[in-house]
């Protein structure tokens, strides 16, 4: 393994390396979950950097990323396995011509040449050599059904094909899940991991994410969109920016040759950080009209 | 709390410096909380009993939940009978003052005299009828269709590969026979979004049942309160007994019986639960009655946004039973162009009606 931790502090440092800006309690979660072998379920409004931490491990211990995006009706088809079905047909085609016998074909048939590996099987072949990291992203997506296949899975990560047998990792990979709490997520899976919540960031997390992240930046103008972001997730809006908003607005108006707000830019560039038609009403209405309100903004 | 969390969160212990405070609490943290609110309040529950053991006068961290929970003096059972009495309490001054000249003014009373007398008390029974009309209503909404299949003898959907390939091979791998799978039905998810602000108190005996009567129609609803603000209720309604779950409700929303913010509580509903809950497959039924003291231009926001999303938005409204109802109220009239259906629910009764009504409009 490339990395190994061995205090919070090294972690926190390490992320700060792969540009990540942790807190001390995340810091401390991802450390237990690398010590314990135990996933960790990370919740949080979107664009917070839940996805992104997974992205960062798999940076640090220098493996692979395996992911799986959930959605409502995902199953252990696209989650799991799946046999590869023309290939099957046409290998029977060519082995008839052999007069082989039909147990001997189905033997070849069901074997692990004709799997389609989903990204759970994946994770669990793969680990074989070295651990890879397992990204479950937005949980609360799938169903329950699903929810409680997992548990299963992540429990003692071994899977059972009737064809072929149980396929055991021989090392635990590490586990994220991530869930942008849209609906309760069931206890039994979250009492197996461990719970971290990431919250939007403070103005002095917020700032050092957009020098990190965009080193070429000018650091007054860091500093006044990060107040501008801050100012903005007060209001009372449908959907509040989340950081990767934050980071493409900073990118765009870099895009633009500007190093500094200005009123017109700001709502020039507004779709960078507002998604909803209402949202962007209110603060072109309710908000950008009054002139005290701008000049807060954009102090 | 679970035994299994306590020896991991031991374990967890082991690995981090525990004469480090913040890793010590970071560490209990994340082994112990499973939600946003919990982990909010974490560090200050640490903290108190930090506090109390120097003190000398260690209560037990049990205790010290309770307090932080309940959050208002008013303890939750007072709360409780305080609301199932509603209706008997005339003269109370609530902030709904409105809402009852209006009532007075048209001569209307939702509940017949009889049924006013024991308006607080309600029985197992009328939860089980409330159960029954729930499900009749799932029932009709079992049209959306799943990703998950099953056999099908009919010539439909998509092919069944591996049942193919399998029965091909007596066949020389030629596929002779063909077989289908077809998309199983499932249940549409519903989530009810019921009012239980001072003006809804007398529909007590209506709408506890409907409540409680939840927890037996499966893992598709999610139950929502709300009065000037929302809160999220479905494990409470699923896991606890009938009686315990009221009043851990009405320890769940801080302004039980108060007033009524419909707009604000259904902006808290779509910025927090509405990207995962709304999507064509979700029904919505809200149970008020429309009185709202808060923004209009936010509840009419709110309400487009909800329409948009849902498959089906129902309004339920106890003051609709009344043949000479209008639905005046600057709330209702602002959310009717959003609702798919209004329709009138006061008593058990009328919700029976409710699920005769929709799955004759529902099944074409």
């Amino acid at each position: 393994m490339a990395a190994d931790f061995h205090s919070i502090d090294q972690v926190m440092e390490k992320m700060a390396d792969a540009r990540y800006i942790a807190d001390r309690a995340l810091a401390t979660v991802l450390f237990l979950a690398h010590r314990l072998e135990k996933p960790i379920f990370l919740e949080g409004e979107p664009g917070v950097g839940k996805t992104e931490v997974a992205i960062v491990m798999a940076k640090l211990f220098d493996t692979e990323l395996i992911r799986l995006q959930c959605y409502e009706g995902l199953d252990a088809t696209t989650a799991l396995y799946e046999w590869n079905y023309p290939k099957q047909l046409l290998y029977i085609r060519l082995q008839e011509k052999e007069k082989r016998s039909k147990d001997e074909i189905e033997k070849i048939l069901f074997s692990s040449q004709f799997l389609i590996r989903r990204p759970l099987l994946e994770a669990i072949v793969r680990a074989d050599e070295r651990a890879p990291v397992l990204l479950i992203d937005e949980i609360d997506r799938s169903d329950e059904e699903f929810e409680a296949f997992l548990l299963e899975v992540l429990s003692d990560f071994q899977i059972t094909i009737p064809e072929i047998g149980t396929i055991r990792a021989k090392n635990k990979p590490m586990v994220v899940v991530t869930s942008n709490r849209t609906r309760d997520v069931h206890d039994a899976l979250k009492r197996r991991c461990l719970y971290h919540w990431i919250d939007y960031p403070s103005f002095e997390k917020e700032y050092k994410i957009i020098m990190t992240k965009l080193p070429g930046i000018d650091a007054k103008f860091a500093e006044q969109v990060a107040r501008f972001m801050q100012r903005l997730r007060q209001e009372d809006l449908l959907k509040r920016p989340g950081v990767s908003e934050t980071l493409d607005w900073a990118r765009a108006l870099m895009e633009m040759q500007k190093d500094y707000l200005e009123e017109a830019v700001v709502m020039e560039t507004l779709g960078c950080i507002l998604k909803y038609q209402e949202d962007i009403r209110k603060f072109k209405e309710e908000i950008w009209q009054d002139e005290e309100k701008r000049a807060v903004y954009i102090s | 709390m679970y035994q299994s969390s306590i020896q991991e969160a031991l374990r967890s212990l082991k690995e981090v410096d525990i004469c480090t405070k913040e890793d010590f609490l970071n560490a209990l943290r994340a082994n112990f909380v499973s939600g946003d609110l919990e982990w909010a309040q974490f560090p200050q529950l640490f903290e108190q009993y930090w506090t109390s053991v120097i003190q000398g006068q260690d209560q037990g961290p049990t205790q010290d939940k309770e307090d932080v929970g309940s959050g208002t003096g008013e303890s939750a059972e007072a709360k409780v009978d305080k609301w199932m009495e509603g209706a008997g309490e005339q003269g109370q001054e609530t902030d709904q003052g409105m809402e009852q000249a209006w009532v007075k003014r048209v001569g209307y009373s939702p509940v017949s005299p009889i049924e006013k007398v024991d308006v607080g008390k309600f029985d197992k029974e009328d939860i089980a009828v409330a159960q029954l009309a729930l499900k009749r209503i799932m029932s009709t909404f079992k049209t959306a269709k799943s990703r998950r299949m099953r056999r099908s003898p009919q010539r439909r959907s998509v092919m069944d590969f591996p049942r193919i390939v399998r029965k091909s091979l007596k066949y020389g791998g030629i596929p002779m026979e063909l077989f289908y799978r077809e998309k199983r039905k499932r249940l549409k998810r519903l989530v009810i979004l019921a009012d239980v602000s001072g003006s809804m108190e007398r529909y007590a005996r209506f709408v506890i049942p409907f409540l409680l009567g939840l927890r037996g129609v499966g893992p598709r609803a999610e139950v929502f309160v709300f009065s000037t603000s929302l809160a999220h209720v479905t494990s409470i309604v699923r896991h606890l007994p009938v009686e315990k779950a009221l009043a851990q409700m009405v320890k769940c929303l801080p302004e039980w019986s108060g007033g009524t913010r419909i707009g604000y509580s259904l902006h808290q509903f779509n910025q927090n639960y509405g990207p995962g809950l709304l999507s064509r497959r979700t029904v919505v039924v809200i149970l008020s009655d429309g009185w709202d003291l808060g923004a209009k231009e936010l509840l009419r926001r709110e309400m487009a946004h909800m329409g948009s999303k849902a498959y089906c938005v129902i309004w339920l409204n106890p003051l609709a039973g009344d043949p000479a109802f209008q639905p005046i109220c600057q709330g209702m009239q602002v959310v009717l162009p959003y609702v798919d259906y209004f329709l009138p629910a006061n008593s058990l009764e009328s919700l029976k009606r409710v699920g005769h009504v929709l799955s004759k409009i529902m099944v074409h």
